[in-house]
């Protein structure tokens, strides 16, 4: 057995991350429209960043394969040559980083819906961390940065969590999973038949 | 993936892409390290200066590429201005309120966010992808297995935007409806092209194993990416501007010098 990623866990990690990126083409629009009203209504969408990390280990169940997925999907937009391209270069790598943590955390071993929302909510402190570098929202007045903090929050846990447990449970029922996850002991079993 | 526009051959096409990925970060760095309104105005215009005169491109394509400046100036610098801290209160109506150091601030981050978007532009405008992954293979070390995914994903783009359209035209035809809740409508096409995507990038994946793409051990390159005098003017350059302007900003301010974070006495 190899360890670590073979080209075609990479291969399929980095698909999945451009899906997503095309799938954004869709509320990418409503993002950037609601954004400029100062109500942090984007917020409430935000979580879906980080969506393509969760996903994608889901799928492979592999480490690295979370902070890999951040950055094909940032790096592909920054490539594409986005105006948003070099800050989402950088966040996606810090984003992947803190759902990789949360993730090796638990040796890998759970993806349940606890600990894949773990992971959201560590990437949304890695989002947030960089804001307040690079966006000083600490410097907000009180009520507009819980406003901010909150909306964020809870979209981390609805996209990055519950939503990409649901995809992925979706896409265990179509069998394309079975595809990329390593042979589980039950397997060999069925072949020792 | 630069075909947006034909562009001129200049010398910022010709430098090591590692290179000029490694400078545009650290770039990136200094300028969340910038706190105040003049030198960021400098920073601004040492950028701004490449991206006019450097990359290339006629003054129309540039233009065009430009026009979401406003908006992305408008959307990092409303929230700021309208709700930030502060003390000397300049509007106040309802939440809002507007203050000197907030709308400073506010300004502050646009020209910021403005500074990132043409560093990106930059990059990518005078860069081809596949030179990037081949360079960071020789200049990196990055494992071949990565940088080839990377650029064989690139070719599978167009394929999947066809696929995606295809998808949406196939539930059109069946008359699934159209006007559902976001999440529903996200989900229906998020499956068929995830699996759909996931299958083909598997069976190139084992195609591409089978040609030992992925093998570490030393191989040759199709291209060899290496450095040229082009490289060490494009740092000094970077260096000498920003030293410029860290002089200038000391001995000669044209704007508010003062940190516009907010700082409680």
């Amino acid at each position: 057995m190899q360890r670590g990623l073979k080209l075609t866990d990479i291969l399929i990690t980095i698909v999945i991350s451009i899906a997503f990126g095309i799938l954004y083409k869709i509320w990418g629009p409503l993002y950037y429209a609601v954004k400029p009203f100062g109500l942090h209504i984007d917020q409430l969408i935000y979580g879906m960043w980080f969506m393509a990390a969760t996903v994608a280990f889901l799928i492979i169940r592999k480490p690295g394969v979370a902070l890999l997925a951040e950055i094909a999907a940032s790096s592909g937009e920054f490539l594409m040559g986005s105006e948003f391209g070099l800050e989402v270069l950088l966040y996606g790598i810090i984003q992947g980083l803190f759902a990789e943590l949360i993730l090796f955390a638990f040796r890998y071993k759970r993806v349940d819906l606890f600990v894949i929302s773990l992971a959201a909510l560590s990437s949304c402190a890695g989002s947030l961390i960089m804001d307040f570098y690079k966006g000083y929202i600490g410097d907000l007045s009180t009520w507009n940065l819980t406003l901010f903090i909150v909306f964020r929050v809870i979209s981390s846990i609805l996209f990055t969590g519950v939503f990409a447990v649901s995809i992925v449970k979706a896409l265990e029922a179509t069998g394309v999973t079975n595809l990329v996850r390593a042979s589980s002991k039950k397997d060999h079993e069925a072949l020792d038949q | 993936m630069n075909s947006l526009f034909d562009a001129k051959h200049t010398w910022l096409h010709s430098i090591n892409p590692s290179l000029k990925l490694v400078t545009i970060l650290s770039l990136f760095i200094v300028a969340i390290n910038i706190h105040f309104l003049d030198l960021m105005v400098g920073f601004l215009c040492v950028i701004l200066l490449l991206f006019i005169f450097a990359t290339g491109y006629s003054y129309k394509q540039l233009f065009i590429l430009s026009l979401p400046f406003v908006l992305i100036f408008l959307s990092t610098s409303s929230s700021m201005i309208l709700f930030g801290k502060g003390e000397t209160i300049l509007y106040k109506w309802a939440y809002i309120q507007v203050s000197e150091e907030s709308l400073i601030r506010g300004i502050h981050l646009g020209f910021r966010a403005l500074s990132f978007a043409m560093l990106g532009l930059l990059f990518a405008l005078t860069t081809k992808p596949v030179k990037l992954f081949y360079s960071l293979m020789q200049q990196f070390r990055l494992s071949p297995k990565f940088a080839y995914s990377f650029m064989a994903a690139i070719r599978l783009i167009p394929i999947m935007v066809e696929e995606y359209q295809m998808i949406i035209n196939a539930q059109r035809v069946r008359g699934v409806e159209q006007k559902n809740n976001f999440l529903k409508r996200m989900k229906r096409l998020a499956i068929p092209l995830l699996s759909q995507s996931i299958r083909r990038a598997y069976r190139i994946a084992v195609s591409m194993e089978a040609k030992r793409f992925q093998s570490d051990k030393k191989r040759t390159y199709y291209y060899k990416v290496g450095f040229s005098r082009n490289d060490l003017f494009f740092i000094s350059y970077f260096l000498l501007m920003l030293g410029l302007i860290y002089i200038l900003s000391i001995h000669d301010p044209f704007l508010p010098s003062t940190d516009v974070r907010y700082l409680p006495e």
